[in-house]
């Protein structure tokens, strides 16, 4: 397990996105080693968490007539579109594989590393003191970017009255028998598809000098060899898309279908 | 828990009942490892499954995971308080946070998992 095999796939609808990312998870399965996909999302689409309700999506105004899927991962609902999406795979016997807090923190800190590069201060988010009693206030908001989790990358902290800043990065896992496959979002600038409680500024809207679409590359590419060096791989980026389209459409059933999109 | 509770890799543990049937339900371990349980989803009576199927998912704040089937066999009872009393996996995960109870197909299976000082070693053989 010495490689991290990297994949850069073009946008695609949230089945195709989901599909895929069960695929990354096989493939982590079957070379023993971590593999990582970023993509984007078109047309615009809110993929909900593994157990989030599809009564409080349909109630949701904010995101009325945008495509829903359901991830496997946890975590809350998020607005894509307008963001950076990764999945990863780590086989469990990787020390990232044991328990959820290692795989974050190890893709978490390699993005505030990557941004310190760029000029951007952000850092993992922990809950002030009094929250530690009291929790996070917006702890079951249906939005993730509306959620604090210890280990969000979040901006402008020591700035905000409540210590809550603004989240840009958050991610989530599924538990795999033989993986973990997990899941996270950069929000690279809010989404002008949404509005009220579904948008959240991103990157570009937060950063003092803001973040050109063109910059996002090598950001990424930064972050991606952080990621290595913290998981002690070596990174391996690899050509062309992860999966054939045709591979991926038809796996991509079982994420279009009702039953799993409104098992809740 | 008992001498003759089994443990499967995936971190459930299985105990074989005097009316013939196997209680289930996830180890100390497993739940310490999960952490802020927030959901559990759990079969309905009377579903059939073999060993290593998904017989339930949990979902901790950031994290979904399945609990698997350590035996094959058929699902006779299933502890219905307990997705509501989540913190009760934690206070005590070998008995009143039992998940399911499984009329097993076959009592060798039972016999074929570790026992409490095999998965012991297992566990502290987990990277950390």
């Amino acid at each position: 397990m010495n490689n991290l095999h990297v994949w850069w796939d073009p946008p695609a609808d949230g089945p195709s996105n989901m599909a895929a990312d069960e695929l990354l998870a096989e493939e982590a399965a079957a070379r023993g080693t971590c593999c990582l996909r970023f993509y984007g999302w078109t047309p615009t689409t809110v993929s909900l968490g593994g157990f989030q309700r599809g009564a409080d999506a349909a109630a949701e105004p904010a995101i009325r007539g945008v495509p829903i899927v359901r991830r496997p991962s946890g975590g809350g609902a998020i607005v894509h579109g307008s963001d950076l999406t990764y999945a990863a795979a780590v086989p469990k016997g990787h020390p990232c594989g044991a328990g959820p807090e290692a795989f974050y923190d190890a893709v978490h800190g390699a993005l505030c590393k990557a941004l310190a590069e760029f000029g951007i201060a952000a850092a993992l988010w922990r809950p002030p003191i009094a929250a530690h009693a009291t929790g996070d206030r917006d702890a079951g908001s249906f939005f993730c970017f509306s959620r604090r989790s210890p280990g969000d990358v979040c901006m402008g902290v020591a700035e905000s009255a409540d210590g809550r800043g603004h989240k840009i990065l958050g991610s989530a896992q599924r538990r795999l028998a033989a993986t973990v496959l997990q899941h996270g979002s950069l929000l690279l600038r809010h989404n002008e598809r949404v509005s009220g409680a579904a948008s959240h500024p991103g990157l570009a809207d937060l950063a003092p000098d803001g973040l050109p679409a063109d910059a996002v590359p090598a950001l990424a590419g930064r972050w991606l060899e952080f990621v290595a060096a913290g998981l002690g791989l070596r990174l391996a980026r690899q050509a062309g898309r992860f999966r054939d389209e045709r591979v991926v459409a038809e796996r991509s059933g079982r994420f279009s279908d009702p039953r799993w999109n409104h098992r809740r | 828990m008992t001498a003759a509770t089994r443990f499967a890799k995936s971190h459930e543990w299985a105990r074989p009942e005097s009316d013939g049937s196997v209680t289930v339900g996830i180890s100390a371990y497993a739940v310490e490892a999960l952490t802020d349980l927030v959901f559990m989803q759990l079969p309905e009576v009377g579903r059939r499954v073999k060993a290593g199927d998904s017989l339930g998912e949990i979902e901790s704040v950031k994290a979904v995971s399945d609990v698997y089937a350590p035996i094959s066999g058929e699902v006779v009872a299933v502890n219905a308080a307990l997705p509501g009393a989540l913190e009760t996996l934690g206070r005590d995960p070998y008995g009143a946070g039992w998940m399911v109870r499984l009329k097993p197909d076959d009592p060798a299976e039972l016999a074929a998992l570790l026992d409490e000082s095999a998965y012991d070693a297992l566990v502290k053989s987990q990277p950390h």
